[in-house]
């Protein structure tokens, strides 16, 4: 890999703004044909110091997703503070990939110490493994939360992201070697498993989890607004379904572990999804779907770390 | 007493309670605190407690309004019981008032009090309705600003949304589902039919109209405005009505497994039930009966959030072992009590007992063999009589030393007749108690 230059932001920033630079920027590209894109990730890194848990955000996540009010920051909330950080790298000019069409398809979060609330942190966020995929680009954007003054990461996210379309040329297109779906993904054709849970996501879902992430990204705020991006209703964030299956599984998922999620068809507002909690040697696996349509929404674990 | 031997039991003296409503029926105006004073009067002027300093009076609901934080006190204060009697709130979802009776029974059993009320009480007629959340806060951030400009920026902030109020459900916090879509699961886990749930339910109406007819429930209740029967009890039901119903919950299980109907399904209901513990001594001071004794009690509690267990097979835990503590098996009771929170609670909870691999690998004691049906709910349970959540275990409990009062009567130079009460509750829990005749 190459050596990556760091910069050093001086505060974490603002996920409204990084969407209002990405839906100019969109628009400036509809109108201006660019040359030629390189196919080629920005080599910098984005770190920013000092970043503090906002106690009453915090606590508004915790109620919202079910989590247990604690001063442990559930893992979910560690990716929402690091989020706007890896999409500050994605809003960039010299980013390859248009931010605003990205679809999140996957995300793996490794929990390797407790976060506290009073922990002063470090965020740094960077993409890697820019890759063709059969239906467009992938890329993963890496996010890495430490104690300020330690050197350990506490957390460790890799949120993957796809840009739908004609891959990038010069792209290896990186698949399983026997060309199926990746390793943790479900069997399509499987018989859907008991409900061990089902969830009645009101038409407000992406707003309230857009009040508590500060992810403001018009597709999941109202049906109007999601339209624009060609979308027929609200969807709901992937994190948010994701995170809400993460506070089921409660404290068997014990003080560090590794937490994956793959999104298939998205959670339209307003809806309903079932949940299954399997659990397994050692860990708990997860299956969302539509209970009318039986259509899988994600599909994920939470395991101990190896 | 002395301190260095076992606790003596506490004795079951006698109990009172109002006829069960339907939820928006007779008691559609009353509220827990009135259910609950009913109730309670009932039981002093039944056993002359007027002006009495009890040791401590247990009660409780499931859905309860914030200003009855202190009810079952404020129910004392209301009744002819001494101002002096102290009071207690417990809540453990259905299983609140065999947690009650447990809780006063075993500070008699210790020694710590002489006698006692345990009391539970529910109204979903008069359920609290809350305000949204983020209404909530802001109007609590109103009450502590202290500047016009703060408060009117305040009130400008209430959307319409905010507006809208919030009901309880009984669906489960964790999982958003409710008991009987909890249930359907185990029912088809299980593979009950829906004859068999139907057949416990005409029994359970059967046996409570028998048990009016019988004159069992004259010294167990008191008429309340204008209800002197449960209002759910329907002496004239049939196998064929029953059959008539459809399934309510399950139905998104598949084609044609949904067998939970409004009939094997307890209804929504308003009542309230109250017990009168003692010492031996203390009835026998005041010339009161003493019709059993509370033996044991166990309460336990299953991991139905990652469906590892159904929501409300509890008793299928809570039952062998605590017969196990006390060296007993089914044989051993005259009486057995299972809460019909559905006809299908009852079945998958017998079905566990008897079954062997459940019993070792999940509860890791021997099965308990087949249930006897001769012994079961013999005076009708929840499915006729109704289920007002907080006043069902104390329900159970009245009846309950009444029949083993009247079957010791019947026989009294045969061995112990005890009983036994399995209570399931939401949150995957279950409270099971063993009653012994005095």
């Amino acid at each position: 890999m190459s050596a990556r230059r760091e910069q050093i932001l001086p505060e974490v920033p603002s996920l409204t703004s990084l969407y209002g630079q990405a839906v100019a920027r969109s628009a400036r590209l509809m109108v201006r044909r660019p040359g030629p894109i390189v196919a080629r990730l920005p080599e910098i890194a984005y770190r920013v110091d000092d970043v503090r848990v906002d106690q009453s955000q915090l606590a508004a996540y915790q109620h919202l997703l079910g989590e247990a009010g604690t001063d442990t920051l559930p893992a979910g909330y560690v990716h929402v503070l690091g989020f706007p950080v890896a999409m500050a790298v994605m809003a960039r000019e010299d980013f390859p990939l248009p931010l605003m069409g990205m679809v999140h398809v996957a995300n793996h979060v490794e929990q390797r110490h407790p976060v506290h609330a009073q922990d002063v942190l470090t965020v740094r966020a960077w993409a890697q493994n820019l890759r063709a995929h059969r239906s467009g680009t992938q890329v993963d954007l890496v996010t890495e939360v430490g104690q300020a003054d330690g050197l350990d990461v506490l957390w460790r996210g890799v949120s993957t992201y796809l840009a739908k379309g004609k891959p990038l040329k010069g792209l290896a297109l990186v698949e399983a070697a026997d060309g199926s779906r990746p390793a943790g993904g479900r069997d399509p054709e499987a018989p859907l498993p008991a409900v061990t849970a089902n969830w009645k996501l009101g038409a407000s879902t992406g707003r309230r989890y857009a009040d508590v992430s500060g992810d403001r990204n018009p597709i999941h705020l109202t049906s109007l607004s999601a339209k624009l991006f060609g979308f027929s209703k609200a969807i709901a964030h992937g994190m948010y379904t994701a995170s809400r299956a993460l506070a089921a599984v409660g404290p068997a998922r014990g003080d560090t572990f590794a937490w994956d999620v793959e999104f298939a068809k998205p959670v339209l507002l307003p809806g309903q999804v079932a949940l299954n909690l399997t659990p397994t040697e050692g860990g708990t696996d997860y299956l969302g779907w539509d209970p009318r349509s039986g259509k899988v929404h994600f599909s994920g674990s939470v395991r101990p770390l190896p | 007493m002395p301190s260095n031997s076992s606790p003596r039991r506490a004795a079951v003296i006698g109990s009172n309670r109002i006829p069960f409503g339907k939820a928006g029926g007779a008691y559609a105006n009353a509220t827990n605190l009135d259910m609950l004073g009913a109730a309670l009067s009932g039981l002093v002027a039944r056993f002359q407690l007027q002006g009495e300093r009890l040791g401590d009076v247990a009660g409780g609901a499931v859905l309860k309004h914030s200003r009855d934080f202190n009810m079952t006190r404020e129910a004392v204060l209301g009744s002819a019981l001494s101002p002096q009697t102290p009071a207690f709130d417990v809540q453990r979802a259905c299983g609140t008032s065999l947690e009650t009776v447990t809780a006063i029974a075993n500070k008699i059993a210790l020694g710590q009090i002489d006698s006692g009320i345990a009391a539970g009480v529910d109204s979903t007629s008069d359920a609290p309705i809350v305000v949204s959340d983020r209404l909530r806060r802001t109007l609590i951030k109103l009450s502590r600003a202290k500047t016009l400009p703060d408060r009117l920026k305040l009130v400008a902030s209430i959307r319409p949304g905010d507006l809208a109020p919030v009901a309880p459900d009984v669906a489960e916090p964790r999982t958003g589902l409710s008991m009987g879509e909890h249930q359907a699961l185990t029912t088809l886990k299980w593979k009950i039919t829906r004859e068999a749930q139907d057949e416990i339910a005409l029994a359970s109406h059967k046996n409570l109209a028998q048990a009016y007819e019988d004159g069992l429930f004259d010294d167990l209740i008191t008429p309340y405005r204008g209800l002197v029967r449960d209002e759910s009890l329907r002496s004239d039901t049939s196998a064929e009505k029953l059959a008539k119903l459809k399934p309510v919950f399950g139905k998104g299980l598949g084609e044609g497994v949904a067998t939970m109907t409004a009939g094997n399904s307890t209804p929504l209901s308003d009542g309230a039930a109250t017990v009168l513990l003692g010492t031996d001594e203390w009835a026998a001071e005041r010339g009161l009966p003493v019709l059993a004794h509370v033996v044991d009690a166990e309460a336990a509690a299953v991991d139905f959030v990652r469906g590892e267990e159904g929501l409300l097979m509890g008793g299928a835990y809570a039952v062998p072992r605590l017969l196990h503590r006390n060296k007993l098996v089914l044989a051993d009771f005259d009486f057995i009590e299972i809460h019909e929170a559905f006809a299908s609670t009852v079945l998958t909870t017998t079905a566990a007992w008897a079954d062997e691999k459940f019993m070792v690998s999940k509860v890791g004691l021997p099965p308990l063999g087949r249930l006897n049906p001769a012994v079961l709910n013999v005076a009708g349970s929840s499915l006729a009589a109704g289920h007002p959540f907080g006043a069902t275990g104390a329900r159970i409990v009245g009846t309950l030393a009444t029949l083993l009062s009247r079957a010791k009567q019947s026989r009294p130079d045969g061995g112990p007749v005890r009983g036994l009460i399995s209570v399931c509750a939401a949150g995957g829990q279950a409270v099971a108690m063993i009653l012994e005749a005095a």
